[in-house]
């Protein structure tokens, strides 16, 4: 990694850009500590009335465990799903692998309300809104581009040398994959899992016309919610929600290493 | 196939391998006996390393058989051909330790623990890495690493090793140790093995056998003496050691070389490829007294055009009619560089002139 410190006016660019972006994020902080019943800035004074509101309102933890539970399956599937077509995109080396390698990405091309629209339409007559597998198959278009490019990725950089030597020393194709591809594209495959559970857990555009009262995810009711009540548990569950994403990032980057596994 | 179609250990017969129209090895023959090291010696491209990929498994072969003890592997899978590959990049497994990586094909084959561990510790031993056991691969010199790769290949007792390239990754110094060392372990356990190499130094040096490669086909197999004293064609003359190549015309079995009428082993009619090797050739001052009184040898005059002291040896070009002749000769505490200029008497055997009918670009023979 390259440890030059970087130019004076790059800094003095990049200090603006950055308070820019994340303004409207940290100013959910001081609101989640909010003493009053409704959203304002700055608050009349401090509590953590809201956490306890959102630890203890059925509601709340509700919708994460559904949000957890969503984001744990279409990360499970997801990588079940991409790592075999990667393995066939990268090592099969067909002519026709970059048209199915567009076709695999196209869902990311696509504006989500539109995608939303569409599996709406597709999912009404199959019984499938608001149902959970409903939720996982529709995550799943959205997630399946990121977990196939980033394990492309992994793949065409493991080193197909070791394969060989393993085949050599008797290794049957099964258990070259288990023994030597797998640990060498470890990196990747944390890089997409992560992504792939923060892709899932963050969705509001699709899942808003695939929700109902029935079942929801923790994104959706948060909107609802701030349209319904605008109270500052909001906010509280917002910054809980930015400290587990951090923490996700965080154990990527410590087990795989952030920027070896995403910036390739 | 039988027994008795095989004589060698390793029985290669007309293997061929065609990417779409180009044909990268064309219907190769040859047997290896076995504890055999023959070596696949040719120019980047001329399909060696093909070959032994097919022979290995890693690349379906078009066409032919590859028989081992009698059997007929060319259609069974790489992990069920018990070879041993030694990779010209190593292809270590990073993840392991080098004590893991030995195991590996141990493991493969169910091998319980306390065997498996005697045989690593053995092998580790054998390549002189004892006390490396628990590094990892990275940790290690280029030339540690190799020494671990073919711990690897040799600790499952592979029936053929396969040597791909194995040096051309090391330093000049370490790469003479490694030839040495190669052979050593090879020679003491009997392994039959296939080295595959663009260098002829390392064919001629370690190598019992040396098929040289050209174009996709076998050019000659042969031990190195042959390869390089007998010829078969002027790509083997050329490739395998140095030599002066230039065309004359052949009459009567007598070759016009500017002035002089020289003899040689070949065709005796006709356009022909006239190949000596330089160090071969004596030079002298044409006011020294002749040695020759017999006329045994072949004699031209010429001109020294380039003299290079090279420390061991004066490397000198001459100037003989239209041809310019390189001529190589040990250098001397009592007798100096011959100065550009010096006319010259360039002397050598009628044995040491190699004859080649002269073949034109397209390959066929000239009229």
């Amino acid at each position: 990694m390259d440890e030059r410190k970087p130019p004076l006016g790059l800094i003095l660019l990049a200090l603006p850009l950055l308070a820019f972006l994340l303004a409207p994020v940290l100013i959910t902080i001081p609101i989640s500590f909010s003493a009053d019943p409704y959203l304002s800035f700055p608050p009349s004074g401090w509590s953590l009335r809201w956490y306890r509101a959102a630890f203890t309102g059925g509601a709340v933890l509700d919708v994460f465990a559904t949000s957890v539970a969503l984001g744990l399956v279409v990360t499970a599937l997801s990588l079940l799903i991409a790592l075999p077509a990667a393995m066939a995109l990268v090592r099969l080396r067909w002519g026709w692998v970059s048209a199915i390698e567009s076709f695999l990405t196209a869902p990311l091309l696509l504006p989500a309300i539109v995608l939303g629209l569409a599996i709406l339409i597709v999912f009404a007559p199959l019984g499938l809104l608001a149902t959970f597998p409903g939720l996982v198959a529709a995550h799943l278009v959205v997630t399946l581009p990121y977990a196939l490019r980033i394990l492309s990725t992994a793949l065409a950089g493991a080193p197909l040398a070791a394969e060989e030597a393993a085949a050599t020393l008797g290794a049957s194709p099964l258990r070259v994959f288990w023994r030597v591809t797998l640990p060498a594209i470890r990196p990747g495959l944390a890089a997409a899992a992560a992504l792939c559970f923060l892709v899932s857990f963050d969705e509001v555009v699709i899942s808003l016309f695939l929700t109902g009262p029935r079942l929801s995810t923790l994104p959706v009711w948060m909107f609802h919610h701030v349209e319904n009540e605008a109270d500052p548990l909001v906010a509280a569950v917002s910054v809980l929600l930015i400290a587990l994403t951090l923490v996700i990032v965080l154990v990527v980057d410590r087990t795989a290493g952030l920027s070896r596994t995403f910036v390739k | 196939m039988t027994a008795t179609d095989a004589p060698g250990h390793l029985a290669i017969r007309g293997l061929t391998k065609r990417y779409g129209g180009f044909t990268a090895v064309d219907g190769l023959d040859l047997d290896v006996a076995r504890g055999e090291l023959l070596a696949f010696l040719g120019p980047s491209g001329c399909g060696k390393t093909t070959s032994l990929r097919m022979v290995a498994g890693l690349v379906p072969a078009s066409g032919g058989r590859i028989v081992v003890g009698g059997r007929d592997l060319t259609d069974v899978p790489t992990h069920r051909r018990d070879m041993g590959l030694v990779f010209q990049s190593y292809a270590l497994f990073p993840h392991l330790s080098v004590a893991r990586n030995v195991a590996f094909g141990l493991e493969m084959r169910g091998i319980g623990r306390a065997e498996r561990e005697a045989r690593v510790r053995e092998a580790i031993a054998l390549v002189r890495l004892t006390g490396k056991e628990e590094h990892r691969p990275a940790q290690l010199s280029g030339g540690q690493q190799q020494r671990v790769a073919l711990a690897r290949a040799l600790v499952i007792r592979p029936q053929i090793l396969l040597l791909d390239e194995p040096l051309s990754n090391l330093d000049a110094k370490l790469r003479d140790e490694m030839r040495i060392e190669i052979r050593e372990i090879q020679q003491r356990l009997g392994i039959t093995a296939i080295f595959v190499t663009h260098d002829q130094v390392e064919a001629l040096t370690m190598c019992d056998k040396v098929a040289v490669m050209n174009g996709g086909r076998l050019e000659q197999l042969g031990p190195p003496l042959d390869l390089y004293e007998r010829p078969a064609t002027p790509f083997v003359a050329s490739f395998v050691g140095r030599i002066n190549q230039f065309r004359a015309r052949a009459a009567g079995g007598i070759v016009g070389l500017g002035e002089a009428r020289i003899t040689g082993a070949g065709p005796a009619e006709g356009p022909v490829e006239v190949m000596i090797r330089p160090h071969r050739i004596a030079l002298r001052p044409a006011s020294a007294p002749v040695e020759d009184a017999e006329g045994r040898l072949n004699t031209v005059a010429g001109t020294v055009a380039r003299t290079t002291f090279a420390g061991d040896v004066l490397h000198y070009e001459v100037a003989v009619g239209d041809a310019m002749i390189g001529v190589e000769e040990a250098t001397r505490s009592d007798a100096g560089p011959v100065a550009p200029g010096t006319p010259v008497r360039l002397s050598w055997r009628p044995d040491d002139t190699l004859l080649f009918a002269a073949v034109a670009r397209d390959g066929r023979m000239r009229p």
